[in-house]
């Protein structure tokens, strides 16, 4: 060999996973405060998941922001002037003021105990809370040059993952209460279920892709990063914890506590090697 | 290249539109890195991060080898992906010309546009430059928009020892540029990336334009450059 190249770097850091982490689990906490309206099992969520979903949604905004080589130009993304509209992040940073200032009117909804507005706003926020991680998703998959990130699978899966973390928070607060705990298992089954077949389809079509996706496989499944995706990501952090479910231990209390534990480890590993695996081998060209 | 035209701004073929392209004759390039210096000189481009570099690699079997030197810069995409990836509209296509051109003073640095270029043509500037007040936004090779509105060639052709890069206007069938894409065989980089690039490559060999399996097997001296190289330049 002996060839000469710019080394490049990544341009998105691994905090970015942070921020992808924090805005599913937000936006699926939220999602369950909501349903405490319409689903009476969910009723000792209504307001803890949505005090821990807003604490995530400023630490989310805080990290975005800190991200940013201009910090202080956050309100560009804003400026009506300037937005760009077929750039994801231009809806993204709408999607999640408009989820900000439903939040606090849900808030104050809530504490004033109007029923009628706190659930007109409770489907509003959860809409809008949808749109977070199907946005993320689609900041990655619109990048047509990356391996991994290019997929249609991004937005859903990004859903998925936010479902399965948000169900695993929610499953600490829900303390004793048996129904509820059968409800959040469910969620953390089925949606912990579609997470692992759209890894299994996300693997199939990346190692049969091209050179740059074959060449990204490889990265994913060897090494450190191998061992965070494969290892911690979907067997630790995925099929671990279904099996742990669907054992007759994970229906009891510390059953589904131990495989939210595993789940959240999972879904960090998983939005953090996603993140970093389509960026690697861009940087050798 | 495709000839469907999908993004508004497309000035190839557009009558009474100018559109830039570069040339590059990779037969001609000797691999001296004047251009590298020159752009550095024009734009005071910091240390670690290049509007233009010349990666090289080494190609064959002993004693049949070469080095394959390879010009590289933003491509002036006519549909360029990172236009299309910037929240704030702060990377644009100037129209006349073809020019895809940063407003500095709008940049949030969120770096959505380096993650949409399949070429790496754009870095992060880095917090404090000596003699620009330019900082912590991205930037880019900007064809020389200032040098060329101005009647004279981008600094890199300017001083290209073998006149390795042409410049000029492809919509004008007179140019030096537009003769030698119609006459010769010409290469753009990622052709299937759907940009439309406006560099134009003589003698590229698409074999070892992109990365191949040595990536993953590269020898451990390359990842020791590469720390190095890391290390010495942080942006
Ligand atoms: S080469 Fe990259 S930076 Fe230049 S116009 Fe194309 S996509 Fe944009
Ligand atoms: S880093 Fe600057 S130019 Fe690039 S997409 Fe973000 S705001 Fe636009």
């Amino acid at each position: 060999m002996g060839d000469f190249n710019i080394f490049h770097h990544m341009p998105w850091s691994s905090a970015y996973s942070i921020y992808f982490f924090t805005i599913g689990i937000s936006a699926a906490l939220f999602f369950m405060s909501a349903l405490s309206w319409y689903r009476e099992e969910f009723r000792t969520l209504r307001s803890s998941a949505f005090y821990l979903s807003f604490v995530l949604l400023v630490v989310s905004g805080l990290l975005l922001i800190g991200d940013l080589s201009k910090p202080a130009r956050f309100l560009n993304t804003v400026n009506p002037a300037y937005l760009n509209f077929s750039s994801p992040l231009a809806w993204g940073a709408l999607n999640l003021l408009s989820f900000g200032a439903v939040s606090v009117a849900y808030f104050f909804m809530m504490r004033k105990g109007n029923e009628a507005m706190s659930r007109k706003l409770a489907v509003l926020g959860s809409l809008l809370a949808l749109g977070l991680p199907i946005y993320t998703g689609f900041d990655l998959t619109v990048h047509q040059n990356r391996p991994v990130w290019n997929t249609p699978l991004m937005p859903i899966l990004f859903v998925a993952l936010s479902l399965v973390s948000g169900a695993a928070v929610a499953s600490f607060l829900a303390g004793k209460q048996e129904k509820l705990l059968v409800m959040l298992r469910q969620i953390m089954l089925w949606s912990g279920g579609a997470v692992a077949a759209m890894l299994i389809s996300l693997l199939g079509t990346t190692a049969y892709g091209g050179t740059g996706e074959e060449l990204t496989f490889m990265f994913m499944t060897s090494g450190t990063l191998g061992a965070i995706f494969i290892g911690v990501g979907i067997l630790l952090g995925t099929a671990a914890p279904i099996l742990l479910l669907l054992a007759p231990f994970g229906r009891q209390q510390g059953g589904v506590m131990l495989a939210a534990l595993l789940l959240l480890v999972g879904g960090m590993a998983l939005r953090y090697s996603i993140l970093i695996g389509g960026q690697i081998v861009q940087t050798y060209f | 290249m495709s000839e469907t035209r999908l993004s508004s701004s497309e000035t190839h073929g557009v009558p009474g539109k100018k559109r830039y392209a570069m040339v590059i004759d990779l037969r001609r390039c000797i691999g001296c890195d004047a251009c590298m210096v020159a752009c550095k000189a024009e734009f005071d481009v910091p240390l670690g991060v290049f509007r233009t570099w010349v990666p090289y690699k080494v190609v064959g079997t002993y004693p049949n080898v070469r080095k394959h030197f390879m010009p590289r810069l933003c491509n002036h995409c006519e549909d360029p992906p990172c236009v299309r990836a910037c929240p704030v509209g702060a990377t644009y296509v100037v129209e006349d010309g073809g020019f895809v051109l940063q407003h500095y003073d709008r940049c949030i640095g969120c770096k959505a546009c380096m993650a949409s270029c399949p070429y790496n043509a754009r870095f992060m500037l880095p917090k404090s430059r000596t003699y620009t007040d330019i900082t912590s936004v991205v930037d880019k090779c900007t064809f020389c928009h200032h040098r060329v509105t101005q009647g004279l060639s981008p600094a890199c052709v300017q001083t290209c020892i073998g006149r390795a890069r042409i410049f000029g206007d492809i919509n004008d069938p007179a140019s030096e540029v537009s003769r030698l894409v119609s006459t010769l065989p010409t290469q753009v980089l990622r052709p299937e990336e759907g940009t439309k690039p406006h560099v134009f490559y003589i003698g590229l060999d698409r074999n070892t334009s992109e990365f191949g399996r040595e990536v993953y097997s590269r020898p451990e001296v390359l990842e020791e450059d590469r720390q190095a190289f890391n290390k010495n330049h942080q942006a």
